[in-house]
């Protein structure tokens, strides 16, 4: 069962049933787990294992809240942070009669399908910007995003993922003129705040409206894509991240807290003008990265700005900071083309 | 002259303290603890540390601002975990590198890393740190290895020490033993007995935990902390949930609380937690659902912050003891 896309209502639902002070995307999850269980559900699955982070110990808790709430069902949990093989191990556990060769395949398919999706959302962020025609980049997302999900064999999904950008090329007329203009933002911070729209208000066509080109630094590939990971002649984005912050932040402490403080790094060498960092509310290790970004983006003279996500954030309070933030960049690079032509 | 090495009373100080300790004293150095948490301490922790962070980090923030002009390093670890697979806070960490990044022209922190869990560490590890440390202080081998061993025993001395023996247990129950401190019996024939759980950094603070201790002493109650008690107990208890609860500071929590409820042996639990610590929010939802399903053991639940109000705070403490009175 696919679940239905949170909404405001899936938030409120789950602050409802939650404790105190836990962090929100633990009130959205258990939010969806309730809807879904209303839908008709009876077997729930979500990421486990040891971590720094307290999203391993989700389940034990939604879990016993779940049960008071009188739902019956079955929880299977699949540690994230374990080797390749526990994985499809677990997988294949939850399955039942799968052999572990098929859940190899299920799971490269999985990971190959985040894969195309990851490309879609980069190409769509960057489109939706300089589309002439408004709302064509959208509707062309959500076309591909189907397809992807829907295709059947690697061979068809490998053959169409190739044409995705040249796709996105042909389809949509862009303006030339503000492409060489334009500002590009990255948005980091914690995996599922970043990634969700419905947690963050949907950042990305905020920055989109204002003219911004905005892309992912985090990605949910880097979690299960074993693909990548496994081979030796690559180095991903996220490794790459981690090297640079070793002077700040010499080992990993849980969430994304070493990769943000890389990307920092890595976006100004890649001549980016900007990064917004999300976290959630009373999120651990992200604070760690709040307190030492400031220093490392004074360094490196890379702009940087934090904000804090929970069920409670306004909407028009964030819309203002991401205004007053892509106005700063833009009187920034102003001021620098100004210098050269000097 | 002696190097002056600082040790932030806060945090993990309250679990590794004689190791520490007996390390750098070994080595020759001179070891300043800032004092026991005080107004003063309180007021830099509030004014300097991130908004965000926990109220206990922001103590450490604290007594960290306290000693700068004292001491010539600090030596703040960077402890992941000292098991197979269960971890600390990632706060203790990340400490390290927060401090050092907004305080940049404080003296040098010693920042050694050690984690078994995620960084697969072992005994060369703690060779190789023990050696980068005490080079700094000492350039005899011999001394330094021998300060690292003598570290090793005291912290096990003091572990020994601390945790009690399930026949002590046993004792303290049928009321043969006092744990801690001789409670004040004016008011009351038998003391009620009650066991105070939190984090060992909040239960040893009395700023933190409001002197709690003494309070309930006062009060006539003699208690047991989850510091205490036998490993044994808390290791069989945690094997008989259905999930690996995998920080190690709230296995001691949880499973003093699982036990006591299970078992029915004494009067009252008393659970104390910061605001904004991770893990401990995880921990009273865990405590109190198991809580309604076993109700035979009345547990309380606290959440203390900077901003925690005395008369607030004792009020609750008299109502739970005057319901445990009339349960009786």
């Amino acid at each position: 069962m696919i679940p239905k896309k949170p909404t405001r209502k899936t938030s409120e639902l789950g602050s409802r049933h939650s404790p105190e002070f836990v962090c929100t995307p633990f009130k959205l999850t258990l939010g969806t787990f309730i809807e879904m269980l209303d839908m008709g559900a009876d077997e729930l699955g979500i990421g486990g294992g040891n971590m720094y982070c307290r999203f391993g110990l989700y389940w034990p808790v939604q879990k016993l809240i779940l049960e008071d709430l009188g739902y019956d069902f079955k929880f299977y949990p699949i540690p994230i942070y374990d080797k390749p093989l526990n994985i499809v191990k677990s997988i294949q556990a939850v399955s039942k009669d799968l052999t572990v060769w098929e859940a190899i395949k299920a799971f490269r398919m999985t990971w190959i399908k985040t894969r195309y999706i990851e490309l879609v959302d980069k190409l769509h962020f960057k489109y939706r910007t300089l589309e002439l025609e408004k709302r064509q980049a959208d509707r062309l997302t959500k076309e591909t995003h189907r397809k992807i999900v829907e295709m059947k064999g690697l061979g068809n999904l490998r053959r169409y993922g190739k044409q995705i950008p040249e796709l996105f090329a042909k389809t949509i007329e862009i303006d030339k003129e503000k492409q060489r203009n334009t500002i590009r933002i990255g948005v980091c911070g914690e995996i599922y705040v970043a990634l969700e729209p419905t947690l963050n208000l949907d950042v990305h066509r905020k920055l989109n409206e204002l003219g911004v080109i905005t892309e992912n630094t985090v990605s949910f590939g880097m979690l299960i894509d074993f693909g990548r990971k496994i081979n030796p002649f690559t180095t991903l984005h996220y490794q790459k991240a981690r090297k640079v912050a070793k002077p700040y932040i010499g080992q990993r402490c849980g969430g994304e807290a070493q990769e943000n403080i890389g990307d920092i790094i890595l976006y100004k060498r890649k001549k980016w003008d900007g990064l917004v960092h999300l976290y959630p509310f009373t999120c651990m290790p992200e604070i760690i990265t709040r307190s030492i970004a400031p220093q490392v983006s004074k360094e490196y003279d890379m702009p940087f700005l934090s904000l804090v996500i929970d069920e409670h954030t306004g909407e028009a309070g964030y819309q203002t900071r991401l205004e007053a933030f892509v106005d700063l960049l833009h009187i920034k690079k102003e001021k620098i083309a100004a210098r050269k032509n000097n | 002259m002696k190097k002056r090495v600082g040790i932030p009373r806060a945090l993990l100080y309250y679990k590794f303290m004689a190791l520490w300790t007996t390390f750098f004293e070994e080595l020759g150095a001179e070891v300043i603890i800032s004092p026991e948490t005080d107004k003063t301490i309180k007021d830099l922790a509030v004014s300097f540390a991130p908004d965000e962070d926990c109220y206990s980090t922001k103590l450490f923030f604290g007594h960290f601002l306290y000693l700068k002009d004292k001491v010539d390093y600090f030596f703040i670890p960077r402890f992941g975990s000292d098991h197979e697979f269960n971890v600390g806070c990632p706060k203790f960490l990340g400490l390290a590198h927060v401090l050092n990044s907004l305080f940049p022209d404080f003296p040098k922190i010693i920042m050694p890393y050690y984690s078994q869990a995620k960084a697969n560490h072992g005994k060369r590890r703690i060779l190789r740190i023990i050696f980068e440390i005490g080079f700094k202080f000492s350039y005899n081998p011999i001394k330094i290895l021998k300060a690292g061993i003598r570290a090793f025993k005291a912290q096990a001395e003091y572990e020994n020490q601390l945790y009690i023996t399930e026949q002590q247990l046993k004792k303290w129950i049928k009321s043969k033993i006092f744990l801690n401190g001789k409670p004040n019996l004016e008011n009351r024939e038998k003391p009620l007995k009650i066991a105070l759980v939190g984090h060992r950094y909040v239960l040893n603070d009395e700023l933190s935990n409001l002197s709690i201790r003494e309070r309930l002493l006062q009060a006539g109650v003699d208690i047991i902390t989850s510091i205490q008690m036998p490993r044994s107990l808390i290791e069989s208890q945690m094997e008989k949930l259905d999930f690996n609860m995998y920080f190690s500071d709230e296995r001691e929590i949880l499973g003093t609380i699982l036990y006591f409820l299970e078992n029915n042996i004494i009067d009252g639990i008393l659970q104390l937690a910061i605001f904004s610590c991770g893990p401990d929010s995880i921990i009273l939802e865990l405590a109190s659902r198991y809580s309604r399903r076993q109700p035979e053991t009345p547990l309380l639940q606290l959440v203390l912050d900077e901003l925690t109000s005395e008369i607030g705070f004792s009020t609750r403490i008299e109502a739970f003891i005057d319901m445990i009175d009339r349960r009786n």
